[in-house]
């Protein structure tokens, strides 16, 4: 034990082997890192690279009385003869073009009223707009069926006091989707708006209490500093926002099934039909593969976008 | 040692870390257990079923027991739908996470049958076709492949249940006896609203909660048709088809059918009379629902065999069924079957779980068993089984669901939504619907 505490004098071989010896420093093997990485390589390869390609393989399959034969692009071509894919296809566009704006819109609001110095009670707004990303979802599912019923409806029983409806919330094809657009508005706003608070803090104070001395109005300080501020914040929400509604799922098969009449068919919700209610796995997983391509797509287009106006 | 630079230590630690995590992936998939074909009836078994099938099944394990007192039954309440999820899971997975014993719809039988068919054992392997003439051919062969195999053993064999208020036929000084036709019923239904406001019909016209086809099935089986013919070809286009949904559409158009969303407790409030509808159409099994379920309602339900399409035509259809079977990963089969074989295929089983969950049974011992058809003070001294027997004994047409039955439902709930929404043409919207079907499946429409 005495011996360790000396300190050793390197001879002229190791001095020779000092340079090769700092590359695995303290002492490590070179492989240590992978060891490390080894359980979230053997997770991923399990659990995503393999269903990734195994989904793959299973869209250029059909099952023909329980045997899986190959079916090259089989499933691909019908899918491009699909009335009923390109419905969900439609569906989830018209969604994704009304509720992204409306809820972004709605998060960056939020997310100044939270950054406002005179709000009260800051932790309790913030959480209490954060919950119902935690929510789950056969409880977000009563909670808003109950909302939304047309005869026993809080929501109907609401507006009847300043005289409108009963709207047939859930069970008219154009309420159906407003249902929908309302629901994912309160799942995911506050999501939303956290990022932009965090993205809030980043941007200097330095910067507003210029504008203050120029005469900037606070609408005007709002727009030439907090809006370009939260620019990444937004390209960052834009994106995710869209993919997360060309997956979208949830709320359909919670609130409407799809129905009424496939007016709340999402791609999402199409593919769960075909694989787990017709037991059509392979155009299940053709629907998700071309899901995905659309999803690369769009996220290319919009990321050429913002990259050329910046 | 301790104290040198490599630290084996640390080696040690990494190595621990990398191996827990091959081991615990490899885990997964390292279940050795070899089926059981010996053939003992021992050790411990489970059964997926939901509520009410659930609680009969429960009621025939003492019994079992007394002949078996090694095997221990786990009899889980999965829930229905999400059973069927389950079990689609399961046998996607290889047959993986299943219970030894499955409760499976007639509806899910033909696709569970056809598109996994390794997964379901052959029970003829366990002498189970000696039991094919103790029930109904119809069920019987529901539960069979196409060469014979045996997958399902019938749990329950429904035949529609026409539920009336007779308080409600009463009040509007209507007889409900003298009614014979659906068209009557009609008739009936226009000056029941006028005279008590109280709808004829419920029915989830939106479909976005129940599938909301009950309706449709009774009337395209009461004319002999289905979704599809015996050899599996599209019939749901058909004349038969098309007169159901016209009938629904009328009824629609005359104000008859109130909008209530499919879900068990809007069923409920229905059957307990809190918003009043005149009839429920359902299987046989409801009988046991209202009695429970309303008591207070006694005497004011009645029960009938379902009124004729047209003049002279069936009185009784086929309203599903359920089966029993055995999946073939289950490491202790020989039991499973013992099991099923005891409560579905003995008077003394069928007795205790009759008794127990109430579902109506295919068995014929158990049909003809003295106390078996009784009068039910409830229903007002009606021999409600007997009703269900006398439908089954009718000719009625086999009911092949085939294994794109999911498919075609969707597609007719689909085609009614738009009929009873936005006053669609049955034929036009059921000739889309067939098509549709015929386009997604491959199969052919019929002549």
């Amino acid at each position: 034990m005495t011996t360790a505490l000396k300190t050793p004098v390197p001879t002229r071989a190791e001095k020779a082997q000092a340079p090769k010896r700092r590359r695995s420093s303290a002492g490590y093997p070179r492989i240590t890192p992978y060891l490390f990485l080894l359980p979230m390589i053997l997770l991923f390869v399990g659990f995503k690279l393999y269903p990734y390609i195994s989904a793959f393989w299973l869209s250029l399959t059909k099952n023909v009385g329980g045997d899986v034969q190959f079916a090259g692009l089989a499933n691909y071509t019908r899918l491009l003869q699909d009335p009923l894919f390109f419905t969900a296809l439609g569906n989830t566009g018209i969604i994704l073009l009304v509720q992204v704006p409306i809820m972004l819109v709605l998060a960056i609001l939020l997310a100044v009223a939270f950054n406002s110095a005179i709000l009260k009670w800051r932790a309790f707004w913030r959480t209490s707009y954060f919950v119902p990303i935690v929510m789950g979802l056969v409880a977000y599912g009563i909670l808003f069926r109950a909302l939304l019923n047309t005869n026993e409806g809080f929501v109907n029983y609401l507006i009847g006091f300043i005289g409108i409806g009963p709207i047939p919330w859930l069970g008219d094809p154009m309420w159906a989707k407003v249902s929908i657009v309302i629901a994912m508005t309160w799942h995911y706003t506050g999501q939303n708006a956290i990022i932009y608070l965090a993205q809030m803090q980043s941007i200097g104070g330095e910067l507003y209490e210029a504008a203050h001395v120029d005469g900037a109005s606070a609408f005007q300080r709002f727009w030439h500093v907090t809006l370009p501020g939260l620019r990444p914040a937004i390209v960052l929400t834009v994106i995710l926002s869209t993919i997360g509604t060309l997956q979208l799922f949830d709320e359909p098969y919670v609130l409407t099934n799809g129905g009424p009449d496939n007016a709340t068919l999402t791609v999402g919700m199409y593919l769960y039909q075909n694989g787990f209610k017709y037991f059509d796995f392979g155009y299940a997983s053709a629907i998700g593969y071309a899901l995905t391509i659309i999803i690369g797509v769009i996220s290319l287009i919009q990321l050429r976008l913002f990259k050329e106006k910046s | 040692m301790m104290f040198s630079k490599t630290k084996p230590w640390r080696r040690v630690a990494i190595a621990t870390v990398a191996a827990a995590t091959v081991a615990t992936l490899v885990g997964c998939s390292a279940q050795a257990d070899e089926p059981q074909t010996d053939g003992e009836i021992s050790g411990k078994i489970t059964v997926w079923t939901w509520n009410a099938p659930g609680e009969g099944l429960r009621a025939a394990i003492p019994a079992f027991q007394e002949l078996h007192p090694d095997v221990e039954i786990d009899v889980q309440d999965v829930g229905n739908p999400a059973i069927w999820e389950k079990i689609t899971t399961g046998m996607a997975a290889g047959g993986s996470g299943l219970a030894d014993v499955l409760n499976i719809g007639i509806d899910y039988m033909g696709n569970y049958a056809e598109k996994f068919p390794d997964q379901l054992v052959d029970l003829r392997d366990f002498g189970a076709d000696e039991l094919a003439a103790e029930f109904p051919a119809g069920a019987w062969k529901s539960g069979s492949g196409a060469d014979g195999q045996v997958y399902g053993i019938p749990y329950e064999v429904n035949a529609a249940g026409f539920f009336f208020r007779k308080d409600l036929f009463e009040a509007a000084g209507l007889e409900y006896a003298g009614i014979e036709t659906w068209d009557d019923l009609l008739d009936a239904g226009v000056v029941l609203k006028e005279k008590t406001g109280a709808s004829l019909f419920s029915m989830d016209k939106a479909g976005t909660v129940g599938d909301s086809a009950g309706l449709f099935e009774l009337l395209i089986n009461l004319q002999g048709a289905f979704y599809f013919n015996a050899d599996g070809e599209i019939t749901m286009n058909g004349e038969e088809g098309v007169r159901a949904l016209e009938i629904i559409k009328k009824a629609n158009d005359l104000g008859l059918v109130e909008d209530v969303p499919g879900t068990w407790d809007n069923l409920l409030i229905t059957l307990r009379g809190e918003r009043d509808v005149a009839t429920s159409s359902s299987g046989g099994w409801l009988s046991g629902v209202i009695e429970s379920e309303a008591p207070d309602m006694a005497g004011k339900w009645g029960v009938s065999p379902p009124k004729a399409v047209t003049s002279g035509g069936l009185t009784g259809a086929v309203n599903g069924g359920t089966y029993l079977s055995v999946p073939s990963s289950s490491p202790n089969q020989a039991t499973a079957w013992a099991f099923i074989n005891f409560a579905l295929g003995t008077l003394e089983g069928q007795q205790l779980v009759y008794d127990g969950g109430g579902m109506f049974p295919g068995f014929a011992p158990m049909l003809e068993s003295p106390g078996f058809v009784a009068p039910n003070e409830y229903f007002g001294g009606t021999e409600v089984n007997q009703i269900f027997i006398d439908e089954l004994n009718q000719d009625t047409p086999v009911v092949n669901y085939t294994s794109d039955y999911a498919r075609a439902l969707k597609a007719y709930v689909d085609a009614q939504t738009r009929v009873l929404l936005q006053g669609a043409d049955p034929q036009t919207e059921l000739d889309a619907a067939a098509e549709q079907v015929a386009q997604a499946t491959g199969r052919t429409l019929a002549e």
